[in-house]
């Protein structure tokens, strides 16, 4: 199941596609729309993070890492930048790092996850 | 049977003439046949067994004296006298005028009231016989049974002329032969009466140790119950779960003494800082209990998702391993009065981003749930070790479901907190403290209830007499 967004992000244009840092790729890619959600097509919490925020009625783009051929590398990218394992799933919001499950749940729950929504242009209720 | 002693080894060796009150063993008794208690003994009647056992002496004496004489049947007027007994005196009429050799008329008429007693209850009396001897051994064996104590009658008993038996026997030898009945009779009879004492103690003893075992298994049951379900229980429990219900009981002891500093800080009007320290220590004391719940996860998801480790009415309303945030801010809003606008919808707010997580990682471990079975279930099945480990890893999600659903349920206590006063926010965990109190105890009372289908009106008041402490307000099943 994927959300696709309307991207409102910036396009960043690299030549370094094939042969390029992980990570720096990941940021690219966390740039190129509001809501990016790094996956694995098969792990469940990743499903549940995108059925939060398609509850709140946004279209997150979801890259899944399994389905990619340089997944591995970005998978090892994202547990360096996340600081543990599980990498996915990870939610970057207006190209920025959110984080993991659990910082978007307390971020929803503290009120701070629907303004940065609608600051990044995902949201506007 | 306080009268008399049934089976008492009481065959005095010596009586006081007309002494009534004996304790012969009854041949009935003795054998296990059902003679009538008022037949057995009745004290100071008229009628002694000793003029009996004489008579039937005679009788068998008679008998074997008079075979050849026709018998003379006097029917007697105290036939009423003896109620039944037993066919062993089925035997033929044939006992000749009783009088014999320096009877007294009593025994004489006795015998006569034998006689006749025999001849009117033939065949009522014949289920009663066991034994397959003739009638006349079996009358010759009683009369032998009760010639001991007719010895020392001062009846001429004594001279007890040769009995007829299957063989002929001299007078000595019966004599041996009737002494060694007799002893076996009280052998087996004392032996019988020390069986059943015996028999009685343990029974007394089982009887004890049954009660004590209910008041012990009541105790821990009700304990049990209050620690959360498992504390007492051993065996079928991982070491990580009996760790964290040993941790959990010590938090509920410990939520009691801070619920208590709350309502004592409330009532005291302590002032705003001082009432926030009050609250931020209960604030703490909730994330330690999440601490440890990490803990538990990972040693035992099973233990906190099947909710073990609280009271079966806590475990019936149990998401993802413990409340659900939504349906507590649900129970609280009513309460909360008075609330600002900014502080209602805060509230609201908080409840709606709360229901929409819940809903997210509900249909998360559904997914999962679902991807298991897809792992586990039937098909064509390659390599089976291989299908089992990869169940394995999907089974190790729970954890992190369980760690979300805690992690949801911990930021709800935090948001509260800044959404509210440091009154009302007191007033708020005092309130979720008690209610789960209120769960506890229901819980405990439910289990305890009496179960008899003859429940009286006055019961079921009193059930809720006990619940009366519970404030209904507070308790929002059907919410829940």
């Amino acid at each position: 199941m994927h959300c696709q967004t309307g991207s409102r992000g910036t396009y960043v244009p690299t030549s370094r596609t094939i042969a390029g840092d992980p990570l720096e790729r990941i940021e690219r890619l966390a740039s190129e729309n509001a809501v990016v959600i790094f996956s694995v097509s098969s792990c469940c919490m990743c499903h549940a993070i995108k059925r939060l925020f398609c509850g709140m009625g946004v279209n997150p783009t979801v890259y899944e890492l399994d389905e990619d051929p340089r997944g591995k590398d970005m998978e090892k990218a994202l547990m360096r930048l996340l600081g543990n394992s599980p990498a996915v799933p990870v939610v970057f919001i207006g190209g920025k790092l959110v984080g993991a499950m659990d910082r978007v749940m307390a971020s929803h729950i503290n009120g701070t996850l629907v303004p940065l929504l609608k600051q990044a242009g995902a949201l506007w209720l | 049977m306080a009268n008399h002693r049934v089976g008492e080894t009481g065959l005095t060796e010596s009586r006081p003439p007309n002494h009534h009150h004996h304790h012969n063993i009854p041949y009935a008794v003795l054998h296990g046949m059902n003679v009538p208690t008022s037949f057995i003994h009745q004290e100071g009647s008229a009628f002694g067994f000793g003029e009996l056992e004489e008579a039937i002496v005679l009788q068998g004496v008679n008998i074997r004296n008079d075979e050849a004489k026709a018998p003379l049947f006097r029917p007697a007027a105290t036939l009423e006298m003896f109620p039944s007994w037993p066919i062993r005196f089925q035997q033929t009429p044939r006992v000749g005028s009783s009088k014999s050799g320096g009877e007294s008329t009593d025994s004489g008429s006795a015998v006569n009231t034998i006689c006749s007693k025999t001849e009117n209850q033939l065949e009522p009396e014949s289920p009663i016989s066991t034994k397959n001897t003739t009638p006349l051994d079996h009358q010759q064996e009683m009369a032998s049974d009760f010639s001991r104590t007719g010895t020392s009658q001062n009846q001429p008993v004594a001279k007890l002329p040769q009995e007829k038996r299957r063989g002929s026997t001299s007078e000595k030898q019966l004599d041996a032969k009737t002494l060694r009945r007799l002893a076996q009779n009280r052998e087996a009879a004392r032996k019988s009466r020390l069986r059943k004492k015996a028999y009685v103690q343990q029974l007394e003893s089982s009887r004890i140790k049954l009660t004590q075992l209910e008041q012990d298994l009541q105790r821990s049951r009700s304990q049990g119950f209050f620690l959360g379900g498992s504390a007492g229980a051993v065996g079928n429990i991982s070491s990580g779960a009996a760790i964290f219900d040993m941790e959990y009981s010590r938090w509920l002891e410990d939520d009691q003494r801070h619920m208590s500093e709350l309502r004592t800080g409330l009532n005291a009007h302590l002032s705003d800082s001082d009432l926030r320290i009050i609250v931020d220590t209960y604030i703490s004391h909730y994330d330690e209990i999440f601490r440890l719940k990490v803990v538990a996860a990972k040693a035992d998801v099973f233990h906190l998702i099947t909710g073990m480790w609280t009271t079966p009415a806590e475990r019936c309303f149990l998401w993802m391993g413990g409340f659900r945030p939504s349906e507590l801010i649900k129970m609280l809003i009513s309460q909360l009065d008075p609330l600002t606008e900014q502080q209602v919808m805060g509230i609201y707010s908080l409840q709606h981003s709360s229901q929409q997580a819940e809903e997210a990682l509900t249909q998360g471990l559904e997914q999962l749930q679902q991807s298991l079975t897809d792992t586990i279930a039937g098909g064509p099945v390659i390599d089976g070790m291989q299908q089992m480990a990869v169940a394995l890893g999907k089974l190790a999600n729970l954890e992190g479901f369980v760690r979300q659903a805690d992690n949801l349920r911990q930021q709800t206590l935090h948001q509260l907190s800044r959404i509210l006063t440091v009154r009302q926010a007191a007033r708020c965990f005092l309130m979720i403290g008690e209610y789960y109190g209120h769960l506890r105890a229901l819980s405990s009372l439910w289990v305890s209830r009496p179960r008899e289908s003859m429940m009286s009106d006055d019961h079921s008041c009193q059930t809720t007499t006990d619940l009366q402490m519970v404030q209904p307000s507070q308790i929002h099943f059907s919410d829940f």
